[in-house]
C-alpha cells in the first residue's frame, strides 16, 4: 500500500512538473502567435518567414550578450528595435509590392516571398553565426526557487511573465489608441477603414513590424531560457501557425491562451510518447485544418 | 507552355550527350555533378506537375522522396533485385499520396500548402525516432558499388519525366489541369472534375518524387534515414522549379543545372551560398518575374529579334 | 467664383477589360442633394468608389471644391472632406457601435470636434447611444444602416456620399432614413444619393442623373423627372 501510494506521488510530481515547463514554452508559442495572426489581419499575408525573425531576434540578443555584455533582459529593447526596424524594411521593400492582389494569389505569394526570405535569412544566420547552437548564459541562469517540490526557473518564469505583459501591452494598444482601433477595423474591413481615412499602407508597414517585433521578443526569451540555432525558424513557423489555427484569427487573448495549451499538450505527451511530442500537435494542426471549415478566416456575421 | 517539336531534338541530343558521358570520362566528380543534377530534374519536375501545372503548392514533397528512399533501400539492401525495389518506391509513395490526398487535396490554397508541410514533418519525425541509426550499405554491396549504373538509372529517370511532363501538357489530363490552376470556378463550370484532376497530378508527382528517392537510396552508401525526409529537398524542388520557370517543361531542367553547377563552384569558398543567391532569385521572381529564367530568356531573345529586325517584338515572340 | 462641391469630367472606368462608365460627367452644387438612379448594374456604385478613390478612372478628371482629385489617395480625400457610407453599410462588425463611431472620426478634421459630432449622432439616431457597446454585426438592418450613416457624418464631411440607404429595409426605416438624410442636408452638408427606391430619391433630391450601361442617360430637376414619362414607365411601373 504504501509503496503504491509513493509511486503515485512521483507520477503527479512529474506531470506537474511537465505542466509548468510547458506554461513556460506556451507563453512563447503565444507570442510568436500572436505577431503572425496581427499581420495576417491586417494584410492578408501569411509571413512564413515569421519564425526567422524570431531566430533573428533570439540572435541579436546574443550579439548584444557577447559582444558588449548587455544582460539578455535588457537588450530586448535595442533587439525589438532593431527588428521593428527590419519589419519596415521588409514590408516597404517585399511585401507591399503584394497588397494590390487579389486575395488568394496574394496569399500564395506572400507565402512564397516569405519561403524565400527564411531560405536567406537562414543562410545569413550561418554566415554570421555557424550553425552550431547558441545560448545565453548568465549568472542567474540555473536559479530559481522550489514550491511544493516543483521547481520554477527564473528565467523562464521571467519569460513567461514577459510574454504576458508584451500580449497585454498589444491588446491594450489594440484596443485603446486610435492607431490600434484602426488596425482592428482593417483586419476587419480594409476598403472601409480606408474610407474611414486610415492609411492603408501605413497600417500594414507598421503591423508588420510590430510583428517582427513580438517575434523578436520571443526570440530573445528563447535565446536565454533555451538556445538558438539558423534552422529553428521552420519549427517555431510551425508552432505559430498551430496557435494561430486553433486560436483563430485576429484572436489575440485567444493565441495566447491557445499558446499555453498547445505548451502544456506536447510537455505532458512528452511523458507518454517521447520523442513524438512534437507530432502531437502537428496532428492536432491537420485535425483543426480539416475540420474548421473557415480556416484562418472565421468571417463573422454580419456588417 | 507547350511542349514545341522544337524542343524534341536538341532535347534527344542532349539525352544523347549525356549517355555518351560515362563512356568518355572516368572522372568521377562530374559523373556526381550529373547524378545530382538529374535527380534535381526529376525532383524539380514531379513538383512541377501538382504545384506548376495544377498550381497546388505543396509543401510536403519530401514526404514522397522520403518514403521512395526508404521503400528502395530496405527492400534492396534485404537482396530484393533493383528492378523490383527501385520501382516500388515511386509505388510506395503513391499509395501513400492516394490516402491523404482525399483529405489533403480538400484543403485549399496554403491550407494544402501548411497543411503537406505538417504532414511531411510528422513523417521525417518519426522516421527519424523509429530509425535513429545510420543507413550503411552492407560490406559485400561496397565492395561491388559501381557509380556508372547509377548514372544512367538517374539519367534515364530525368529524361522518363520530361517525356512524361511534355506528353502531360498536350493531353487532356494536362490541359485538365492546367484548367484547374487558372480558374477553378471556370473549369469546375466547364465540367472538370476539379478533384479527380488534382488527384492525378498528385498521383504522378508522388510517384516520381518516390523514384527519385529511390535512385537517392540506391545512389548513396550511407546516410540517415530521415535525410530524405528534411524540407531541404522540398526547398531545393521549389527554389529550382521557380527560378528555372514554374509551369514550364524546360525551366526545371535549366534551374536544376543552374543549381548544382552553383553549388559546385561555392562548395569549398562558400559553401550553401546557392541557397542564398536562389533565395534572393526567387523572391525575385516572385515579385517582378513570375515566368523564371524562362520567361527571362523568351523577353530577351524577343528584345533581340526586335533589335534585328526592328519589328514589334510580339511578331517574333516564340511559344 | 464659388467653387462646385464636386465635378466630374468625361471619366472612364474599367475592370480589367470590361468598361464599367463610359464617359461620365456630373457636377454637384453645394448643399444640393444630387440622386443617381438606375437600375443594378448600371454603374452608380462605381461612380461613389471613383469619386471615394477605391477605384482608379482610365479616363477624365474629378475636381472637388476647386482641387484635381486624381491622385490624391483614398484617406486623403476623407480628410478634404469627402465620406462615403457604402453599399451594405460596411461596418466593422466586431467592433463596438461606439468604436464604428470613433472610425469615422480618424482623420483629424474628425478628431477635432469628435465629442460634439458624437452627441450631434445620437440626437439623430437614440437607439446608438443607447447600444453604443454592442458589436455592429449583431444589429438589425436599420440599426446597421443608422450606424452607417452616423458614422460617416463623424468625419465631418462636406459631401455625403449614400450609396443605397434603403437597401434592405422596411418602408418605415427607408423613411426615418431619409428624414435623417434631410436634416443632415439641412445642417449644411452636400449630398450625393445612390438609390434604387426611386421614388424616395427625387422626392429627396434636388437634381437626378439616371446611369444607364455605365453612361448618363438623362439628367434634370427632380420635381421634372418624377413627371417624366420616361422615368414612369421604365422605373415606377404603373402607378
Amino acid at each position: 500500500m504504501r509503496n503504491e501510494s509513493r509511486r503515485l506521488r512521483v507520477n503527479w510530481h512529474v506531470i506537474a512538473q511537465s505542466l509548468i515547463f510547458g506554461i513556460f514554452v506556451g507563453g512563447l508559442y503565444g507570442l510568436a502567435a500572436v505577431g503572425l495572426s496581427l499581420v495576417f489581419g491586417v494584410m492578408k499575408m501569411l509571413n512564413v518567414a515569421h519564425g526567422e525573425l524570431l531566430m533573428l531576434g533570439g540572435y541579436a540578443t546574443f550579439w548584444f550578450f557577447s559582444l558588449y555584455h548587455v544582460d539578455p533582459f535588457l537588450s530586448l529593447i535595442p533587439s525589438a528595435f532593431v527588428l521593428f526596424l527590419l519589419g519596415m524594411v521588409l514590408y516597404k521593400g517585399l511585401f507591399s509590392h503584394l497588397a494590390r492582389l487579389q486575395e488568394e494569389v496574394k496569399i500564395k505569394n506572400s507565402m512564397l516571398v516569405g519561403f524565400g526570405l527564411s531560405l536567406v535569412f537562414q543562410n545569413l544566420a550561418i554566415r554570421l553565426w555557424t550553425a552550431d547552437e547558441r545560448s545565453v548564459s548568465v549568472f542567474y541562469s540555473g536559479w530559481g526557487f522550489s514550491l511544493f517540490g516543483l521547481r520554477f526557473p527564473f528565467i523562464r518564469l521571467a519569460g513567461l511573465i514577459l510574454a504576458s505583459i508584451a500580449i497585454l501591452a498589444l491588446q491594450q494598444f489594440l484596443t485603446r489608441t486610435y492607431f490600434g482601433k484602426a488596425i482592428r477595423a482593417t483586419t476587419e474591413n480594409w476598403e472601409s477603414a480606408a474610407l474611414m481615412g486610415v492609411n492603408i499602407e501605413k497600417t500594414s508597414a507598421v503591423s508588420f513590424a510590430i510583428g517582427a517585433t513580438l517575434a523578436a521578443m520571443a526570440g530573445t526569451i528563447v535565446s536565454v531560457g533555451y538556445a538558438i540555432h539558423p534552422a529553428m525558424g521552420l519549427e517555431w513557423t510551425l508552432k505559430a501557425l498551430i496557435v494561430v489555427v486553433l486560436a483563430g484569427l485576429g484572436n489575440v487573448g485567444g493565441a495566447f491562451a491557445a499558446g499555453l495549451l498547445l505548451g502544456v499538450v506536447e510537455s505532458v505527451s512528452t511523458l507518454f510518447v517521447g520523442p513524438y511530442m512534437e507530432v502531437v500537435g502537428l496532428v492536432i494542426f491537420l485535425l483543426v485544418l480539416e475540420l474548421k471549415p473557415q480556416g484562418l478566416f472565421g468571417k463573422k456575421a454580419g456588417g | 507552355m507547350l511542349a514545341s517539336r522544337k524542343a524534341l531534338f536538341p532535347g534527344m541530343v542532349f539525352a544523347v550527350i549525356f549517355a555518351l558521358v560515362p563512356l568518355f570520362t572516368k572522372r568521377n566528380d562530374l559523373i556526381n555533378l550529373l547524378v545530382l543534377i538529374f535527380l534535381y530534374i526529376t525532383l524539380a519536375q514531379s513538383w512541377n506537375i501538382i504545384a506548376g501545372y495544377t498550381g497546388q503548392i505543396s509543401l510536403g514533397h519530401a514526404a514522397f522522396f522520403g518514403l521512395g528512399a526508404i521503400a528502395t533501400r530496405f527492400l534492396w539492401v534485404w537482396g530484393t533485385p533493383l528492378l523490383l525495389a527501385f520501382p516500388a518506391g515511386g509505388i510506395v509513395a503513391v499509395i501513400f499520396a492516394l490516402i491523404i490526398g482525399h483529405p489533403a487535396l480538400r484543403l485549399k490554397g496554403i491550407y494544402f500548402a501548411i497543411g503537406t508541410l505538417a504532414l511531411a514533418q510528422i513523417l521525417k519525425i518519426t522516421v527519424g525516432n523509429v530509425l535513429p541509426t545510420v543507413a550503411d550499405l552492407p560490406a559485400n554491396y561496397v565492395a561491388t558499388y559501381n557509380l556508372v549504373p547509377r548514372y544512367y538509372l538517374c539519367l534515364i529517370l530525368a529524361i522518363i519525366i520530361v517525356a512524361v511532363v511534355s506528353l502531360l501538357s498536350r493531353s487532356k489530363v494536362g490541359l485538365g489541369m492546367m484548367a484547374v490552376r487558372e480558374d477553378e470556378e471556370a473549369a469546375k463550370a466547364a465540367g472538370i472534375n476539379i478533384f479527380r484532376q488534382k488527384t492525378i497530378a498528385f498521383a504522378i508527382s508522388s510517384f516520381f518524387a518516390g523514384l527519385a528517392g529511390g535512385a537517392f537510396a540506391f545512389y548513396q552508401v550511407s546516410y540517415y534515414h530521415d535525410l530524405p525526409f528534411s524540407p531541404i529537398w522540398t526547398f531545393d524542388a521549389l527554389l529550382i522549379t521557380f527560378v528555372g520557370g514554374v509551369g514550364t517543361i524546360v525551366g526545371p531542367i535549366i534551374g536544376a543545372f543552374f543549381y548544382v553547377i552553383f553549388q559546385e563552384l561555392f562548395l569549398r569558398t562558400f559553401p550553401q551560398l546557392h541557397v542564398f543567391v536562389f533565395g534572393v532569385l526567387f523572391i525575385l521572381v516572385i515579385l517582378l518575374l513570375p515566368g523564371g529564367l524562362v520567361e527571362m530568356a523568351a523577353r530577351i531573345r524577343g528584345l533581340i529579334a526586335t533589335k534585328r529586325s526592328g519589328l514589334d517584338s510580339h511578331a517574333n515572340f516564340s511559344n | 467664383m464659388i467653387d462646385r462641391m464636386l465635378e466630374i469630367e468625361g471619366m472612364n472606368v474599367s475592370y480589367g477589360d470590361f468598361r464599367a462608365l463610359w464617359d461620365v460627367s456630373l457636377r454637384v452644387e453645394k448643399e444640393e442633394v444630387v440622386a443617381l438612379i438606375g437600375a443594378n448594374g448600371a454603374g452608380k456604385t462605381t461612380i461613389f468608389k471613383t469619386i471615394s478613390g477605391l477605384l482608379k478612372p482610365t479616363a477624365g478628371g474629378i475636381v472637388f471644391e476647386g482641387t484635381a482629385m486624381e491622385k490624391t489617395p483614398i484617406h486623403k480625400r476623407v480628410e478634404m472632406g469627402i465620406s462615403l457610407v457604402p453599399e451594405g453599410r460596411g461596418l466593422f462588425p466586431g467592433m463596438s457601435i461606439l468604436e464604428n463611431l470613433e472610425m469615422g472620426a480618424y482623420t483629424d478634421r474628425g478628431r477635432r470636434s469628435k465629442d460634439e459630432t458624437l452627441e450631434q449622432v445620437y440626437e439623430m439616431f437614440p437607439i446608438l447611444k443607447t447600444r453604443k457597446k454592442q458589436a455592429a454585426g449583431t444589429l438589425s438592418g436599420g440599426e446597421q444602416q443608422m450606424l452607417a450613416v452616423g458614422r460617416g457624418l463623424m468625419s465631418k464631411p462636406k459631401l455625403l456620399l449614400l450609396d443605397e440607404p434603403s437597401w434592405g429595409l422596411s418602408p418605415l426605416m427607408s423613411k426615418n432614413i431619409f428624414e435623417a438624410a434631410r436634416r443632415i442636408n439641412n445642417s449644411g452638408v452636400t449630398i450625393l444619393l445612390v438609390e434604387q427606391n426611386v421614388r424616395m430619391a427625387l422626392e429627396l433630391a434636388n437634381r437626378a442623373y439616371v446611369v444607364e450601361n455605365g453612361r448618363i442617360v438623362e439628367e434634370g430637376d427632380s420635381k421634372g423627372m418624377l413627371n417624366s414619362l420616361h422615368i414612369r414607365e421604365a422605373y415606377l411601373g404603373a402607378e
